[in-house]
């Protein structure tokens, strides 16, 4: 039971600033050992032991208590029960928040409430035109409303807002409105199928080359031969044109330096 | 003509999507084509190739097939759904999911009662086509490997099914295979990748012909279920293959950009030999990879990987060579992609999901971005009683008072914005407008039809000016009458009211009602012999159609305000730089 003990207590946690290292105590222990255990009659580990303390004391050992290293014992149990729950607490802390994170992202990514409200009330009194009445499950209803970015919010409520005013309802058509971030994207099969047809036209052993060797080909065998495309197009390469300049420059400097 | 500043913009990065999959059918003479971005476009073939309608569509449907069924399309991709289009109002009407995995083609039979499409889990499903949806009837034998391709006999009976490395012919009423084809696989390192049947397509007398991933295609005896014979056409894929009516020619496509024919004839004049599949033609048409191809009667049409339309008339069904019988090349879209704000010196460039805001900067040509916003887009179509078809192009005049809307049955209306009513039908031309732009002062309205005819209408007379009737009774000269694109945008000059500038992709033109209609016998492009001429010849020689090909791969052209021209180009070879890669062929001497 005391080793088990020492080797809890040894290990530093990272997480939780609470549980302190307590390399004293451990070492008290380890030198308590031998004497309780000689006490107790295992002497196996006392050998080890004897090595890392550093005894440079012949003396005989201290005399320790049975009531003494019992209460310790207990202590350090207690200790150990302790520091496990702060931390099984501490991970609640933490989940807790995280949960509570993901629900304030949830909710900022959603529609302001009212404006849901509007688009949810104006269906309902469109259901009283007679006529048909388009299934709001098509993929592409007639007026769709893409789901907006941050900076492009305020904007994107002027226009609603805007459209609210009153014409829309005058509007006769059916229409439905849905974000396309909801649609769900390609699941795993529709993936597999597209890396299929991927790696048998564009994959390895595909003998593929870029679209700057097709046109400089018909650059160099066409009527008039002139430059490859990537020289004479200024606008490709230009990270490749970058690079090679740096790396020209670096060389002049190189030649400069041994000749000064 | 005069002189103008030239505001040249080439930041519109314009950038069209590869074509998947195209459809043909025959009895309205509508071409349906699918493109990766799940988009769907419909041309009308008898309307010189003119883009009627265009079905937005989104990435994750992944669009791998078409098919028509009488005049309705049905559509099937990687997402497991198999979705039939509303033509008239631009939209899909709605989706089935098919629950076999990803669905790989569709196909349907000639009666037109059966649709069957080809399932990523080795199961070809049939479906009954009936009034106002489909229905499933029942499953083909399950097989282990995923289904390619699919081609259903004429009679009904059979249907022909690609698969990895072999074909497997089906008998329909029960449902077993009752032939297996093993397809070989290719030379040397591609001996240890299963070869892919890409495209099958089955003729009447059982034979079956076959394009796969070793480059080859081959005929086979559907019958006996043997080799009859093989051709080695290309080091790559064969990835697309489409029969004629007639079942007297099969066209291959590869991934070199080849398109190749195939003939059933004798190959030689002497004996009464039998006749059998010979290679006949090789067309090179495309840079990358061709993925859809579509035999009509007179023409192959072929799309792929480097996004144009190529329409490639047979010339042996021709008496003489004429205007229909050259290649044509649809490179974009046939309505206008650019708005242009005269006054405030403003260019909106439309995208498929976003809308671009730019100011024209000064001499030194550099537009500044004002505002990037990632807007939605709204499309509302709504058509007038009457007539159900979308309305697909519309303008309005410079005093807000009028609204002209022209809808894909060629009519256009006018509409009366202050009192909100029709205001009146301009008679039906029997080709669709392509472009309309209503004079700032005179509110005369000009139009562009797709044959590249052009009138003039006067809305608050209701009817044709006389400089319309005109040019109507003269006729337009044949060389405006032979050009290949549409016009796509019709402006004004603010401070000419005689002035009418239009332009398609080659050229831009500026119409001055002023100078007197060319005549068939007149040069027409004739801005450079008139500058060699002295300042006393000119006006003798002058005439109405002043033509400028000095910018090319044009998208907008507009005056402002201030008598400077904007042109936006947006050159091919900027669109073919950001193309995915093509195959690496070695060349001689390279």
């Amino acid at each position: 039971m005391h080793k088990m003990l020492v080797e809890k207590e040894v290990q530093p946690h990272r997480r939780s600033g609470l549980m302190t290292y307590r390399p004293k105590m451990a070492k008290k222990l380890l030198r308590k050992s031998p004497s309780s255990s000689n006490k107790f009659n295992s002497a196996n580990m006392t050998d080890d032991f004897q090595l890392h303390l550093d005894s440079s004391d012949d003396d005989a050992p201290e005399e320790v208590t049975f009531e003494e290293s019992k209460a310790s014992a207990l202590r350090s149990m207690k200790n150990a029960l302790e520091t496990s729950k702060r931390e099984k607490d501490l991970l609640k802390e933490k989940r807790r928040k995280r949960q509570e994170l993901f629900q304030e992202q949830k909710k900022r990514r959603l529609l302001p409430a009212h404006i849901l409200e509007e688009i949810d009330t104006a269906p309902a009194k469109k259901q009283k035109l007679p006529g048909d009445q388009a299934e709001s499950n098509h993929e592409e209803a007639s007026c769709s409303w893409e789901e907006g970015r941050e900076g492009s919010k305020e904007g994107y409520e002027k226009e609603t807002k805007k459209g609210f005013k009153g014409n829309i309802r005058s509007l006769k058509g059916n229409y439905s409105v849905m974000r396309v971030a909801d649609q769900s994207s390609t699941n795993s099969q529709q993936q597999t199928a597209m890396d299929f047809i991927q790696a048998r036209l564009y994959g390895p052993g595909s003998q593929r080359t870029t679209n700057n060797e097709l046109l400089s080909l018909e650059n160099k065998r066409g009527p008039n031969k002139s430059a490859a495309m990537q020289f004479v197009n200024k606008k490709w390469g230009t990270e490749k044109k970058a690079k090679a300049e740096k790396l020209k420059k670096q060389w002049i400097q190189k030649q400069k330096v041994p000749s000064s | 003509m005069g002189e103008f500043k030239v505001h040249r913009v080439r930041f519109f990065d314009y950038m069209p999507t590869a074509i998947r999959a195209m459809a043909f059918n025959a009895h309205t003479e509508r071409l349906a084509l699918a493109r990766m971005d799940g988009s769907v476009e419909i041309f009308n073939f008898t309307d010189h190739y003119f883009q009627e309608k265009v079905i937005p569509g989104k990435d994750s449907r992944s669009t791998e097939s078409l098919c028509w069924v009488g005049g309705r399309l049905f559509s099937a991709g990687l997402n497991g759904e198999i979705t039939e289009y509303d033509l008239e109002n631009l939209r899909p009407k709605y989706s089935l999911e098919a629950y076999g995995g990803p669905i790989w083609t569709i196909i349907s039979n000639t009666q037109g009662t059966q649709l069957a499409i080809g399932c990523e889990d080795g199961t070809v499903k049939l479906f009954e086509v009936l009034e106002e949806h489909i229905q499933f009837e029942r499953n083909l034998d399950r097989q282990k490997g995923r289904i390619i391709s699919l081609s259903w006999h004429p009679s009904g009976t059979h249907i022909a099914a690609g698969m990895m490395d072999m074909i497997r012919v089906f008998d329909v009423p029960t449902g077993h295979a009752v032939q297996r084809l093993l397809v070989d696989r290719g030379f040397g390192g591609s001996k240890s990748q299963e070869t892919v049947v890409w495209s099958v397509a089955f003729l009447s007398d059982h034979t079956v012909v076959s394009g796969d991933s070793a480059g080859k295609v081959q005929v086979w005896d559907g019958h006996t279920g043997t080799l009859v014979k093989t051709h080695l056409v290309t080091k790559w894929d064969v990835l697309a293959l489409s029969v004629s009516k007639d079942e007297s020619s099969v066209v291959a496509g590869t991934s070199e950009g080849t398109v190749i024919q195939f003939q059933f004839i004798a190959p030689t004049l002497h004996q009464q030999q039998d006749k059998e599949w010979v290679r006949t033609r090789t067309f090179k048409n495309h840079t990358h990879d061709v993925r859809a191809l579509a035999e009509i009667e007179t023409a192959i049409v072929s799309g792929g990987m480097d996004t144009h339309l190529v329409v490639r008339p047979l010339l042996e069904k021709f008496d003489e060579k004429s205007h229909a019988s050259g290649l044509r090349k649809i490179h974009f879209p046939h309505r206008n992609l650019v708005s242009c704000a005269k006054k405030a010196g403003l260019l909106l460039f439309q995208f498929p999901g976003q809308l671009e805001l730019w100011r024209l900067g000064d001499s030194d040509g550099h537009g500044e971005n004002h505002t990037h916003t990632h807007t939605h887009g709204l499309t509302l179509t709504f058509s007038s009683p009457g007539s159900r078809q979308p309305i697909h192009l519309m303008t309005t005049s410079v005093d807000g008072k009028w609204l002209a809307a022209a809808n894909s049955d060629c009519e256009i209306r006018v509409y009366n914005l202050q009192k909100l009513k029709l205001h009146c039908i301009v008679p039906v031309y029997g080709s669709c407008p392509s472009a309309m732009g209503i004079h700032p002062t005179t509110n005369n309205m000009t139009v562009v039809h797709a044959d590249q005819q052009l009138f003039e209408y006067s809305i608050v007379e209701k009817q044709y000016t006389d400089w319309s009737r005109k040019l109507q009774k003269q006729g337009l000269h044949n060389v405006w009458l032979d050009r290949d694109t549409p016009v796509t945008h019709v402006t004004f000059n603010p401070k000419n009211p005689n002035q009418v500038v239009l332009h398609d992709m080659h050229m831009f033109c500026i119409i001055d009602q002023s100078l007197p209609l060319p005549d068939q016998k007149t040069q027409f492009y004739n801005q450079m012999t008139l500058r060699s001429l002295s300042e006393q010849e000119r006006p003798s020689h002058l005439h109405a159609f002043k033509i400028c090909k000095t910018f090319q791969d044009l998208l907008c052209v507009s005056l402002l305000d201030d008598q400077s021209l904007v042109v936006v180009e947006r050159p091919l070879l900027a669109i073919t730089s950001q193309l995915p890669a093509p195959v690496r062929q070695k060349k001689f001497a390279t």
